[in-house]
């Protein structure tokens, strides 16, 4: 296959993002791929923009929704507890994990009590923020993708490349070549109802057969203790219905106060997301399997991550990044994520909104190159369905990787600082101290403008597609001066 | 290597520690205001000429009946499809009109149970079940969806396994939006264990944005609108 992406083996997606610069270099040199990424933004970009035909709608949908998120998250602490406790009251066990490897462990474990061997996974982020494919596959665990997608990603030992259309650096081609190479009996064609038919089949006589069903949840109604799904396939019904044992897996900040709050939530996400005016289905799960039920899970757990989201809970401003919904807008009308692709980036969550939750998850040391990857056109912050100033937290994360660690000052994230450079600091410090004294900067200025045969003609990446800039032979306060002096002669 | 209560009792500790820290004495009172967000007030027609264009835009399949001729419309449709048999639900809301369906076609209950143990149930639903029927509990005009609220006599999986889905739909059960009709009938007070929107037949655009129907679930939707 002519896409090569992140290893197959890799579940720490931190090393990954440390090879920002290189996995660039790599993808903008794939024709095929950038092409799939440039065909794939343009469809939804106009998807959405068709969606939203009355501006004033969405502006009042979007503040609604954004004032939403803020009270939800302004409530958090206690809007969890009394998810849990109506969760539980509805039969439906509630775990909490810190970390990625408790999240695993735990849910490793519940499907140990049943013996489970088979499981089918709905489209879940967050479980692939945990890399729990590859956990539980180490345990003997066939944990198969069931999203269309997905399940394309899986079969080519790949991450998604988008958080919402999994596969989409794949063109059809390619696809047929997957199936051809991996599902035996198939015979390759292009014909995409053929290619989903062949997905069909081999994932139906999963669904029929799996000891577990995990899923992800869009939104978790505190009020009533309900689990909300998205999705069009059915495969997101399937997991949560069929199996004995339905294991639901979500961010802490995914939780909301009212039943009330979310449809206008339902209706910004599936909007901004692919277009859709609404998923084909939207799935409510209140209880597990009651007295007299012919079907449904017997038993039904969710496990609440924290994962670095209380980190990014704790500071005012980057609190915002936990409105998020997840629809993928940002990344769809990026033009970095259209040019590099969803894989360059290393990280679970790509695109701009990956680049403001990532470094609360994996620390800024493992993720310092990202956020400076954006030229702040602001398209991200524009079409976010809840109004997170994606630019403004990249701005604040660049500071942040650049905070000096030995002047006390206050430890906000995981790997501060890492982004600072000596020279770099020692280069500011003297700007600093120049701009604040006139003389110092008179003196300055006239040994720059005096010296300005001494530039170098290579000066780092600023070289590599410009030329070294020059100082102006006299500095600006010579040149008004000389020029008074002129008019004040002249009208004499 | 710890047991879930404990890995799950120390991070509900330290995640609720670390949350409550940052919000003490945060003023609830001081809630900036959430504007109203209002579906345009339409009639009943305006708002069923919307539910059926968004659910044929969504390549469901939308047929105008009453429960009088409904088997009939039900049997005409299975024959086109060379379909001769139909799992429904015995008594269910609309099972003694379902039950009018013509004797060619074999009508049988959702009379099995899908557990882990019950493999045969499972087979057959998944292999030998090519059409469904249930009713619904009423429909959403602003995005052509359809509420259904699984029973023990229609369970949930009667409308998602088998590849073609009938679905009765009363139109005196429309609602203008999902907001509203929460609002209407009290949804908070009494959530059944799955309530689920339907707005078309299964579908995909994940290979290179092209859609395709029938990806998990039913391929076909075919609403049967009863409209008196």
């Amino acid at each position: 296959m002519n896409v090569h992406q992140v290893d197959p083996n890799e579940s720490k997606y931190s090393a990954s993002a440390t090879a920002f610069r290189a996995n660039v270099d790599r993808d903008l040199a794939n024709d095929e791929l950038r092409d799939n990424f440039r065909g794939a933004m343009d469809y939804l970009m106009d998807k959405r923009k068709n969606a939203f035909p009355i501006e004033d709608e969405l502006e009042t949908l979007r503040e609604k929704c954004k004032l939403i998120k803020q009270r939800c998250l302004l409530k958090l602490p206690q809007l969890l507890e009394q998810l849990e406790a109506n969760l539980q009251r509805n039969g439906i066990q509630v775990h909490w994990a810190e970390s990625i490897t408790d999240a695993n462990e735990i849910i490793a474990q519940l499907i140990a009590q049943k013996n489970g061997k088979t499981v089918v996974k709905g489209k879940s982020m967050v479980s692939e923020e945990t890399a729990l494919n590859d956990y539980l596959e180490a345990r003997d665990i066939e944990c198969l993708e069931s999203d269309m997608g997905e399940y394309i990603v899986q079969l080519a030992h790949q991450h998604p490349s988008h958080i919402i259309m999994p596969a989409i650096h794949q063109n059809k081609k390619q696809v047929a070549k997957l199936f051809a190479d991996n599902i035996e009996g198939f015979e390759y064609t292009t014909d995409v109802d053929a290619l989903i038919g062949e997905g069909r089949r081999v994932l139906r006589d999963k669904f029929c057969h799996a000891d577990v069903g995990i899923s992800g949840v869009n939104f978790a109604v505190a009020e009533t203790g309900t689990l909300c799904l998205v999705e069009n396939e059915g495969n997101g019904r399937m997991c949560t219905t069929v199996p004995d044992l339905h294991i639901a897996i979500t961010g802490i900040e995914k939780v909301i106060e009212f039943l009330d709050d979310m449809p206008p939530l339902l209706s910004l996400l599936t909007r901004s997301a692919t277009g859709q005016i609404i998923s084909t289905y939207f799935n409510m799960i209140t209880h597990r399997r009651q007295e007299g039920d012919k079907d449904g899970p017997a038993e039904v757990h969710l496990v609440l991550l924290d994962n670095g989201r209380s980190q990014a809970f704790a500071d005012e401003e980057m609190r915002q990044t936990l409105q998020c919904i997840r629809c993928g807008a940002c990344m769809n009308h990026c033009p970095v994520y259209t040019r590099i692709g969803g894989h360059a980036y290393g990280t679970v969550y790509p695109g701009p909104i990956g680049k403001i939750i990532s470094p609360h998850m994996l620390g800024i040391d493992a993720t310092k190159d990202l956020f400076t990857a954006s030229s702040l056109c602001g398209a991200c912050g524009d079409v976010c369905p809840v109004k997170i100033p994606i630019p403004k937290l990249l701005l604040r994360l660049r500071k942040e990787s650049v905070r000096k660690q030995s002047d006390g000052s206050p430890q906000i994230m995981h790997g501060q600082g890492a982004g600072r450079k000596t020279i770099e600091a020692l280069l500011w410090q003297g700007w600093s101290i120049v701009h604040k004294s006139p003389t110092l900067y008179r003196i300055s200025m006239f040994m720059l403008t005096r010296c300005r045969g001494l530039m170098p003609k290579k000066i780092g990446p600023w070289t590599t597609v410009r030329t070294a800039p020059q100082p102006a032979a006299k500095t600006l306060h010579e040149r008004i001066k000389a020029r008074n002096k002129a008019t004040t002669q002249g009208a004499k | 290597m710890a047991t879930i209560s404990s890995i799950s009792l120390s991070a509900r500790a330290n995640i609720l520690a670390k949350l409550k820290k940052e919000v003490v004495g945060a003023d609830y009172s001081k809630l900036p205001p959430e504007p109203d967000y209002i579906y345009p007030d339409l009639t009943h027609q305006e708002q069923l000429a919307q539910f059926i264009t968004h659910l044929e835009n969504n390549h469901a399949q939308v047929i105008k009946t009453d429960l009088f001729n409904m088997a009939h419309v039900v049997t005409e449709q299975l024959k086109q499809r060379d379909i001769d048999s139909l799992l429904y639900g015995k008594n269910s809301q609309y099972s003694g009109h379902i039950e009018a369906i013509d004797s060619s076609i074999t009508l049988s209950d959702f009379d099995f149970s899908i557990d882990k143990d019950n493999s045969a149930a499972k087979t057959r639903l998944f292999y030998q079940t090519p059409a469904g029927i249930t009713g619904s509990r009423c429909s959403i005009a602003a995005t052509g969806s359809i509420v259904l609220w699984p029973t023990p006599q229609e369970p949930r999986t009667l409308s998602l396994v088998p590849p073609v889905h009938f679905v009765i739909v009363d139109a005196k059960q429309l609602y203008s939006d999902f907001a509203t009709l929460i609002k209407e009938q009290k949804w908070q007070q009494n959530l059944p264990t799955n309530a689920i929107l339907i707005s078309g037949p299964s579908k995909t655009a994940d290979i290179q944005q092209t859609l395709a129907y029938g990806a998990h679930g039913p391929k076909e939707l075919i609403v049967l609108l009863l409209n008196s």
